[in-house]
């Protein structure tokens, strides 16, 4: 297996490491050469503070980093050369033109002179901002700062590209076309590691993700085989209503909670979630609560956990303290009083 | 083997001067750069060289000693926290070239601003104060010499490891703290010749007394030290404030700034 990331028992400790902040605790994993591996985390978990050693912006306190075969500590260069980074905010030059950013990173970055502005065209045209090559960024919009600093990243090709949420606050149309560029790059072999606390976004793009809580990684795995292998967090989705013309009552959350085996409930627009470890054994039980209380089943459905079960249930956020929330491609939920 | 390292090293030049030409058109125009780097030398000169009998060779070299030093160390302490501050020094920092390249790049900046400034008060003199410069070679090195010196010498300050979120007055201030002195305690408003032999003393620790003797010969002809020891000493001084700076920049990565 050839890996474009080693890391082994990665520490970092903000300030002195006798009396500093541990922010990443032993963390070792690996990135394989042409896979998007996801980072996914709440905020302060580690995710940053790992890139920004991984980026060679911060030196770690303890442990080791291997990229493209090259220990970081000793032999960062060749590293630089091959590697974009997209941090969390766009770190453009308002003062100076699209074009100008592009050139002068083109020029950081050792690209050649007569490819430079082929380079730099091609990006523009790629990432909808053509028409804006000689306005000054000071005048872009969020989303073309996102666009261009996307574009500054990849101008010298990189076989490494770092992104540290790259989509939150984004209209639709960035969102995609920073979607489509991450895809494009790994179909052509590029490894991407996608830093991100939405879980979606990590569902949708990555080949692993890595969960990191409280500094030190709680599981590495596909989506699909995190979510399989957190059946614990299994669901019941029912959808009820009186027999008799009456309001659909709050109460019935209660009721339903009380039912053997449910551990959590959360109502979720007219329908409500039942968590539980064995959705066969509940589905009858169900029944005939909805039959006693003189309730209809509209809908009835059991649900796989989300990549967001999961990731609440290993960073040990509590479910079922939800109000309300919207559905999308997969279930989601809102914590209340949560980020 | 010798080509690699001839290439590596033309490389980072290349870099450094792309780092340099962008923050010239970055930062140009900035308030902090014209308050500091700008407007305050000359306020100084004429503060504490009104109604004094000053010749006019005497206030072109005291003058462009000013110039250098405020201009060229304002750069560092203004441009680096603002890069930090919007996350584009990232972007440097994560590029493939040393920290010494990077800093060489950004000491080019103030070193730029400092000689540009330097020019005006030198032609104003030239052309309506009849001033005549004993040594227009020397006065060149050495206005671009104790530039870099002191734009490595601003470098420290912002180079310190401190919180991105920190703001340029944060970095001024310690700066300003820094620099007043050395001025005050320098050869630029009291010469050397002057000077109690306990001022002298304190004299020879700022940095500004070697420039300002050099700019002696170089503009009236006569110094108090050898011009070769004041060359020297600001090459030194230059280096030495440059590997400082990479010494704090590699500090702040370690502690996690």
């Amino acid at each position: 297996m050839t890996y474009a990331i080693e890391v082994e028992n990665l520490t970092k400790v903000y300030g002195r490491p006798e009396s500093g902040v541990l922010a990443v605790d032993h963390v070792s994993f690996e990135v394989r050469q042409g896979e998007v591996f996801g980072f996914l985390g709440p905020n302060g978990a580690g995710k940053t503070t790992t890139q920004r050693i991984l980026t060679t912006l911060l030196d770690p306190t303890g442990g080791r980093v291997v990229i493209h075969g090259h220990d970081l500590a000793r032999d960062a260069y060749p590293v630089k050369r091959r590697t974009g980074l997209v941090p969390e905010e766009s770190n453009v030059y308002t003062e100076l033109t699209a074009w100008d950013n592009l050139m002068f990173t083109a020029r950081l970055y050792l690209v050649p002179r007569a490819e430079r502005a082929a380079r730099a065209r091609g990006l523009l045209e790629t990432f909808g901002l053509a028409e804006q090559r000689d306005v000054k960024v000071v005048n872009f919009s969020k989303g073309m700062r996102r666009r261009l600093s996307i574009a500054m990243a990849i101008i010298h090709r990189p076989t490494l590209l770092f992104l540290d949420e790259p989509t939150p606050g984004l209209d639709a149309q960035s969102t995609h076309a920073i979607r489509d560029l991450v895809r494009q790059m790994n179909v052509e072999g590029a490894t991407i590691f996608l830093t991100t606390h939405q879980i979606e976004e990590a569902n949708q793009m990555c080949d692993r993700v890595a969960i990191i809580n409280h500094g030190q990684i709680a599981a590495i795995d596909t989506p699909e085989r995190l979510k399989a292998a957190f059946s614990r967090v299994q669901s019941v989705e029912v959808a009820l209503e009186p027999r008799e013309r009456s309001e659909p009552s709050q109460e019935w959350g209660n009721a339903l909670s009380a039912l053997p085996g449910v551990k959590t409930v959360v109502k979720l627009g007219d329908k409500w979630r039942l968590y539980t470890d064995d959705p066969a054994a509940l589905l009858p039980l169900l029944m005939r609560h909805a039959e006693g209380h003189g309730l209809r089943v509209v809908s009835l459905s059991t649900l796989l956990p989300s990549l967001e079960d999961v990731f609440l249930e290993i960073t040990g956020q509590q479910v079922g303290t939800v109000h309300h929330e919207t559905r999308g491609d997969g279930p989601r939920r809102r914590r209340a009083g949560g980020e | 083997m010798k080509d690699e390292w001839l290439q590596r090293v033309l490389d980072e030049l290349a870099q450094a001067w792309a780092v340099a030409i962008k923050d010239v058109r970055v930062y140009y125009l900035t308030a902090p750069m014209i308050m500091f780097g700008l407007l305050l030398p000359f306020f100084l000169f004429f503060s504490f060289s009104i109604k004094r009998e000053v010749g006019a060779e005497v206030g072109i070299a005291r003058l462009l000693a000013l110039t250098t030093f405020f201009t060229a160390s304002s750069a560092g302490p203004v441009i680096i926290p603002m890069e930090r501050r919007t996350g584009t020094y990232d972007r440097l920092l994560a590029a493939p070239m040393s920290r010494i390249t990077l800093l060489l790049g950004k000491t080019l900046v103030g070193a730029f601003f400092a000689t540009m400034v330097s020019l005006v008060p030198l032609v104003v003199g030239l052309l309506f104060l009849q001033v005549t410069v004993a040594d227009a070679g020397l006065l060149a090195i050495c206005v671009v010499l104790a530039s870099l010196a002191f734009s490595a010498f601003g470098l420290v300050f912002g180079s310190m490891p401190t919180s991105s979120a920190t703001a340029v007055g944060s970095i001024m201030m310690p700066s300003t703290l820094v620099r007043w002195p050395l001025l005050f305690i320098s050869g630029v408003f009291v010469p050397l010749t002057e000077m109690a032999p306990a001022a002298q003393m304190a004299a020879y620790l700022s940095p500004l007394t070697y420039a300002q003797d050099l700019m002696n010969h170089a503009v009236l002809g006569d110094g108090y030290l050898n011009r070769w020891l004041d060359l020297a000493l600001l090459v030194v001084l230059l280096a030495t404030f440059l590997l400082l700076a990479a010494w704090m920049h590699r500090r702040s990565r370690r502690l996690g700034y």
